[in-house]
C-alpha cells in the first residue's frame, strides 16, 4: 500500500541497515508502557532513546560530519521514513536542542559555543526556545524582554510564553530587545541562556489536552555573560530568522512520514472500511498525504540545492496542520463514543498517536504555534505570490 | 529528475505556452509540426522516441491555455494506444501516419464520450486483450465546455484487431488517460492562480489593491497550496506511468481524484477574486470552470477514483 520510488543501490542498502536496526533497537511495547506515565519517567525514556539513536549515528543525521552528524540528504530522508516506518518513539525533548539550537550555533555561533554546546547536546543537553511573549505572538518582532549591557554581562529582565519543554531545559534559546530605540527588528539580540542562573523562574502552563509541557519563563534580573551573545548585538531577528526556517524541512519530513506510515494506518485499521463514505474519506486523507510526503521531500532537496522557494516552508507547515486536524477530527468522528474513554495518549508519539479525540484537540498546538495558519498565508500571498503587502504592517 | 530531462521539459515548456498562446483553437498540422503528435511514437516511424513525461508537460500547457484541439483523443491516448500493442504492420504503418499527420485516430473506451472522435479518420476501440482498428458512424455531443470536443462513435466497421503486447492492459491506459486529463486541470489552476494574483495587484478597492486584504490574500494561498500538493500528485503518477512501475494505478487514481477535484474550487475561487468581471462571459474564466468541470468527470469522477484506492484497505 506505501510504494516508495525507485532508489538508487546506496540508498537501498542503507534502507536495509536502518530496517535491520530498527527491528532490533526499537521497543515493541514502547507505546503501551509509555502511556499514562509521570514526567520523570518520560524525560529517562526520551534521554535513554535519544542515546540509542545517537549510539547508532542516527540522532543528529542532519549535522555536520565533524560534530557528529554527516548522513546524506537521500540518506536522512531513507532514516526518517524508515523510522516512521517502524513506529519509532519520536524525540521530543532533544527536538529544539538539534534542530534550533544547533542550526543556530551552526550559522551564527562562536567556534568557543559551538564546542561548549554540540557535544554537550549529543550527551543529552535539553534546550527551550524563549522567543514568544504574552504580547508578542504572531507578531514576534514586537517583543518586550530587555538586556541591558553592564560590563561583561547582560542583564535580562521579561517574561517569555510558550516555552515547550521549560520545565526540563538546561538551555534555553532568548531572543531579548538591546536597543529600545530602534526599529522593532533592529534592537533585537539572540543569547544562550543557562535555565540555572539566578532569577530564570519556569512555571508551567497546562494546555487543552492537559499536558503542562508549555512554560511561561519569569526572568528578573538575569545575568548573562556577553560571551553567550550569538551574532551581533542587534542582529538577533536575522539569526532567528535563517535558522527557524533552516531546519523545517526535515522535521515536516519526518512529521508527513510519520502521518503517512503509523498514523494512517491505525485510521485504517480501527476504520469501518466497508462503509462507502468512510472508504472515501480514507482515500482522501491517503491521496493528501501522499501529496504531502512528495511535497516536503522536495523542500528538503530543493533546500539542499538551493532553489526552495521563498514560500516552500510555509506552505508545507499550512497544508500539514490543517490535514492534521481533518484527519485526527476524522479518526475522532469514526471511533464513536469508545473514543471518548481514551484519556491518555502514549508520551514520546507524534500528533497521530491513535488517541484521536486527543490528536484531533492536539492539532491546534500545529494550528497556531509557530506562525499560525492566518500568518502562514499571509506569508504563501506576501513573499510566495508577490501581493502587496497589509498597508499597516511595518 | 536527471537535469538533462529537466532542461528539454523547460524547453518544451516554454516552447508549447508560447506557441498555444497566440489562439485557443490550434490546427492540427500545427500540432504535428511542432512534434508533439509523434513525442511517443518510435523513432523509426518518425516520431521522437520520448515518453509520457514529456506528453505530460504538453497536456499541462494545453490545459493552461484551455487549448481547443484533439491532443488529447488523437495524440495522447492515440499514440499511447498503438505503442501498448503487438509490433505488426498495422500498427506500424498508423504509428508512422499518426506521427506524419496523415491520418487522425480516436480511441473509444466507452461509445457516448469519445475525445476527439469528429473528423478522426479511424477509431480504435478499446476491448479487453487489444483494439478492434475500424471505422464509425460518430455523432457530436455538444457539451457546455466548447474546448473540448466529445462524440458518440457507433456501428464500427472493423477492419482489423491487433493484440495487446505482453503486460499490456486496458487499465493501464486508462491510467494514462486520467493522468493526462490531470496534467490539464494541474496546467489550468496554475494559469487561474496567475491571472487572480495579477488581478487582485492592480484591482483597487478601498483605495488600495484588493490583494493586499487578508480575505483575497488567504484565498490566493489557498489556491496556491492545493496546486502545489497537485503538481506532487500529478508529477508521481507521471513518473510511475512513464516508468511502468506497479503503483502507477494508485499513483494515477490520486492524482486524478486531487488534481481535478480541486481544480474546480482553485477555478472558482479565481471566479469569485476578479468580481463581478469574472462573472462576465468576455473575461473568459468561464471557460477554464467549464473546463475544470468537464476534466472532473472524464476518465473517472474523484469518487470513483478514490473507490479504487479504498479497494486497498479491504
Amino acid at each position: 500500500m506505501y510504494e516508495n520510488s525507485p532508489e538508487s543501490r546506496t540508498q537501498a542498502q542503507f534502507r536495509q541497515q536502518v530496517r535491520a536496526w530498527c527491528e532490533q533497537h526499537i521497543p515493541p511495547d514502547w507505546r503501551q508502557s509509555q502511556t499514562g506515565v509521570d514526567d520523570d519517567e518520560f524525560v529517562r525514556f526520551q534521554k535513554s532513546w535519544f542515546a540509542e539513536l545517537h549510539s547508532a549515528g542516527y540522532a543528529v543525521p542532519h549535522w555536520p560530519r565533524e560534530w557528529g552528524g554527516g548522513l546524506s540528504v537521500p540518506e536522512q530522508i531513507v532514516l526518517y521514513q524508515e523510522l516512521a516506518a517502524h513506529d519509532a518513539p519520536r524525540l521530543v525533548l532533544a527536538f529544539v536542542g538539534i534542530h534550533h539550537a544547533a542550526a543556530t550555533l551552526l550559522a551564527a555561533g562562536t567556534d568557543e559555543q559551538r564546542r561548549r554546546h554540540l557535544p554537550a547536546i549529543l550527551d543529552g543537553e535539553i534546550w527551550v526556545q524563549g522567543f514568544s511573549e504574552p504580547e508578542a505572538g504572531s507578531d514576534l518582532a514586537s517583543l518586550r524582554t530587555s538586556a541591558r549591557r553592564a560590563g561583561d554581562s547582560y542583564v535580562v529582565n521579561g517574561q517569555k510564553l510558550w516555552a515547550s519543554g521549560g520545565k526540563h531545559a538546561d538551555w534555553c534559546l532568548l531572543l531579548a530587545r538591546t536597543d529600545p530605540d530602534a526599529p522593532k527588528r533592529k534592537g533585537i539580540s539572540y543569547f544562550l541562556l543557562d535555565m540555572t542562573t539566578p532569577g530564570v523562574e519556569v512555571r508551567p502552563i497546562r494546555n487543552a489536552i492537559g499536558d503542562s509541557h508549555f512554560c511561561e519563563v519569569f526572568l528578573n534580573d538575569v545575568e548573562i555573560p556577553a560571551a553567550n551573545l550569538v551574532g551581533a548585538e542587534n542582529a538577533g531577528w536575522q539569526v532567528a530568522q535563517a535558522t527557524l526556517g533552516a531546519e523545517r524541512g526535515l522535521t515536516m519530513l519526518e512529521l508527513a512520514e510519520r502521518l503517512g506510515n503509523a498514523g494512517f494506518r491505525w485510521l485504517v485499521q480501527s476504520a469501518p472500511v466497508d462503509d462507502p463514505v468512510v472508504a472515501d474519506r480514507l482515500a482522501q486523507f491517503e491521496t493528501e498525504i501522499t501529496g504531502l510526503r512528495g511535497l516536503c521531500r522536495k523542500v528538503v532537496e530543493d533546500s539542499e540545492n538551493g532553489t526552495v522557494g521563498p514560500a516552500d516552508a510555509s506552505i508545507v507547515k499550512l497544508f500539514y496542520s490543517e490535514l492534521l486536524q481533518r484527519l485526527t477530527d476524522f479518526g475522532a468522528e469514526i471511533g464513536g463514543m469508545a473514543a471518548h474513554t481514551r484519556l491518555a495518549k502514549p508520551m514520546s508519539s507524534g500528533w497521530e498517536s491513535g488517541s484521536w479525540l486527543l490528536d484531533f484537540i492536539g492539532s491546534w498546538e500545529w494550528t497556531i504555534p509557530g506562525g499560525s495558519s492566518e500568518i502562514q498565508r499571509t506569508i504563501i500571498g506576501e513573499r510566495g505570490l508577490g501581493l502587496p503587502r497589509e498597508p499597516s504592517a511595518v | 529528475m536527471a537535469p538533462e530531462f529537466s532542461e528539454f521539459h523547460d524547453e518544451l515548456r516554454s516552447v508549447a505556452g508560447d506557441l498555444l498562446a497566440k489562439d485557443r483553437a490550434v490546427d492540427w498540422s500545427s500540432l504535428v509540426d511542432a512534434g508533439w503528435v509523434g513525442l511517443e511514437v518510435p523513432e523509426q516511424f518518425g516520431g521522437a522516441g520520448a515518453t509520457f513525461a514529456e506528453v505530460a508537460v504538453v497536456c499541462e500547457e494545453m490545459g493552461r491555455a484551455a487549448s481547443a484541439n484533439s491532443y488529447l483523443g488523437s495524440a495522447v491516448l492515440a499514440v499511447g494506444a498503438l505503442n501498448t500493442l503487438q509490433p505488426n504492420q498495422t500498427r506500424d504503418q498508423l504509428l508512422t501516419d499518426v506521427a506524419s499527420g496523415a491520418t487522425r485516430i480516436a480511441v473509444v473506451f466507452e461509445s457516448e464520450f469519445v475525445p476527439d472522435a469528429k473528423g478522426a479518420d479511424r477509431v480504435l476501440v478499446v476491448t479487453n486483450d487489444g483494439v478492434d482498428v475500424g471505422t464509425a458512424t460518430v455523432t457530436p455531443q455538444p457539451v457546455l465546455d466548447e474546448t473540448r470536443h466529445l462524440a458518440s462513435v457507433r456501428d464500427v466497421e472493423v477492419t482489423e484487431r491487433l493484440q495487446f503486447r505482453e503486460g499490456a492492459t486496458v487499465r493501464g491506459l486508462l491510467d494514462r488517460a486520467a493522468a493526462a486529463v490531470a496534467c490539464d486541470s494541474l496546467g489550468l489552476c496554475e494559469a487561474m492562480l496567475s491571472a487572480t494574483v495579477g488581478y487582485a495587484k492592480v484591482r483597487q478597492q478601498f483605495g488600495r489593491p484588493i490583494g493586499s486584504f487578508q480575505a483575497v490574500k488567504h484565498a490566493c494561498a489557498d489556491m496556491a497550496v492545493s496546486i502545489a500538493v497537485s503538481r506532487q500528485l500529478v508529477g508521481a503518477a507521471v513518473q510511475a506511468i512513464a516508468e511502468d512501475r506497479a503503483d502507477a494505478h494508485s499513483s494515477a487514481a490520486m492524482a486524478k481524484s486531487y488534481a481535478c477535484g480541486t481544480a474546480v474550487d482553485v477555478v472558482g475561487k479565481a471566479m469569485q477574486l476578479h468580481g463581478g468581471i469574472g462573472y462576465t462571459w468576455e473575461s473568459g474564466i468561464h471557460v477554464y470552470l467549464k473546463r475544470a468541470a468537464l476534466n472532473r468527470s472524464l476518465f473517472g469522477s474523484p469518487a470513483a477514483h478514490r473507490k479504487e484506492l479504498a479497494n486497498r484497505y479491504l
